[in-house]
């Protein structure tokens, strides 16, 4: 049998990658549902399938079968092309993961840039969405969005860029192999303020509560969404937990050690994805947590908090490798 | 027809084809959507010349960022609903003037040299490059840019501040 050609063996992976994230997705939603649930002292879905095991399936279903309704006033076009510039983003930014050494789709030398750089396109269609919908609800949503991402992006991008200065490499599977010997949350206190900036960043960021003001369901219904229907809504949401997830993906990578842990090899990539499932769930536990905060705190904790903050432990980190002489745990 | 010329000319559709859509839509927030996939199809020409760093930036700043503010900037000037706001292309002669003089002086200047058809191969990795020449050798121009935008930010937001 001749080996497959490198073009082929890429679509199949894309394609198999794919697959599996929104496979993963959908069925987060009911890890997020029940999760909550348990600490709202609730049972949560339980009854399609044992213990709702298909409520995702049921949920999917009854998305696509909804009637899709474009108001008279919208923007028609751009109205259906914004969940797909929403979709796309979230879920190429899946596609530099390596799950385990050597399994991903493509390990580019700039993998976390290619992330950050993605995951920043993502806004496009989110404003899209907001200002087609021709609703005020939805660019009052759409504006706060942006406003939100101009300020928590780049200390998203500076925690991020912590793990890199650590190993002195963009590439995400360089940064993964070099947490075999001690993960970079355990890195004496860089490490620890690392993480808390990251995951504070990534729930602003993923606008989840406390951050979540501009879907704020009592003031604005359902934020830039709040027009949309049927498989269209749902792309939206896929793309929003697929983001998440992605989120959790690249937080478990940079600080948690990716495919670290005991056991034999092949448990790698179950690792991972037990970390980044454990990210995701201390996201939920936040947005669980805690009350929605006001659009002047959002950007007060950003500019004179957050930014600073994040700034100074980059820099920090950045004296401590060249005082240590080279990169590297 | 190889794979790259194919992708050459995808490309340039797309850029000079986003690049009208930009100034000949009448609809302003349609001209930014726009100007959105011109800087990514402009990503896309770095990706080609196998410049992932600078295509990554590229998305990160342009498509990501400065769409972003642009965006930001509509909505804070326009009112909210209803109106849409529209330019329209004052000037178009002498516009298409100037762009047609440009046109032919780059025509002109092209077509005197012979350029390589064949790609030089890359020494080494062009992120490590950039990198190094950013943080030795051209490390007192970034700073100072560096200064210089700190300068402009405090400015603008010295400006913004309502009177007391």
């Amino acid at each position: 049998m001749t080996p497959l050609p490198d073009a082929v063996v890429g679509a199949i992976a894309g394609v198999a990658l794919l697959l599996t994230v929104v496979g993963l997705v959908t069925y987060v939603t009911l890890l997020e549902r029940k999760f909550a649930a348990r600490m709202q002292s609730r049972v949560g879905p339980y009854r399609v399938g044992w213990h709702g095991i298909l409520q995702p399936i049921a949920d999917a279903v009854k998305l696509m079968m909804k009637e899709d309704i474009v108001p008279r006033e919208a923007d028609r076009r751009i109205f259906n092309l914004a969940p797909v510039v929403f979709l796309v983003p979230c879920l190429l930014i899946f596609a530099t993961i390596p799950f385990a050494p050597g399994l991903g789709v493509a390990d580019l030398n700039i993998g976390i840039l290619f992330f950050l750089a993605v995951s920043s396109m993502e806004i496009v269609g989110l404003f899209m969405a907001g200002w087609s919908s021709n609703n005020k609800y939805a660019l009052i949503s759409a504006m706060r969005a942006v406003n939100q991402i101009i300020s928590y992006d780049l200390p998203f991008l500076l925690a991020a860029l912590i793990p890199v200065l650590l190993t002195g490499s963009l590439r995400l599977s360089d940064i993964a192999s070099a947490q075999s010997g001690l993960w970079f949350i355990a890195y004496p206190v860089l490490g620890q303020l690392g993480f808390l900036a990251f995951v504070i960043a990534s729930v602003a960021a993923e606008n989840r509560v406390p951050f979540d003001i501009l879907e704020a369901e009592s003031e604005l219904v359902a934020g830039f969404r709040v027009e949309y229907s049927g498989m269209k809504f749902a792309l939206i949401q896929l793309g929003e937990y697929a983001h998440v997830l992605g989120t959790s993906f690249l937080g478990a990578l940079l600080f948690l050690g990716a495919w670290a842990g005991p056991g034999p090899e092949w448990l790698g990539p179950v690792w991972f994805l037990a970390k980044a499932l454990f990210m995701f769930l201390v996201i939920t536990w936040i947005r669980w947590s805690f009350v929605r905060i006001r659009v002047d705190q959002i950007l007060q904790i950003s500019w004179k908090l957050l930014l600073p903050l994040t700034m100074l432990l980059v820099m920090a980190t950045a004296i401590a490798v060249v005082w240590r002489g080279a990169p590297g745990v | 027809m190889t794979l790259e010329v194919a992708g050459f000319w995808v490309l340039s559709l797309l850029l000079v084809g986003s690049a009208l859509g930009v100034v000949l839509t009448k609809n302003l927030f349609h001209s930014v959507l726009w100007l959105a996939l011109a800087l990514t199809g402009t990503a896309g020409v770095f990706l080609m010349l196998d410049a992932e760093f600078l295509a990554g930036v590229q998305i990160l700043l342009y498509a990501g960022g400065v769409v972003t503010v642009v965006v930001f900037a509509i909505v804070v000037t326009e009112r909210l609903v209803g109106t849409r706001l529209a330019h329209t292309s004052r000037r178009v002669l002498i516009g298409g003037g100037v762009a047609a003089l440009f046109l032919g002086i780059m025509l002109n200047s092209l077509s005197r040299i012979v350029l390589p058809t064949s790609r030089v191969p890359m020494e080494s990795d062009p992120t490590r490059l950039i990198g190094t020449a950013v943080m030795t050798r051209f490390i007192l121009p970034f700073e100072l840019l560096a200064v210089l935008l700190l300068v402009s930010l405090l400015a603008a937001s010295y400006l913004a501040r309502p009177e007391e």
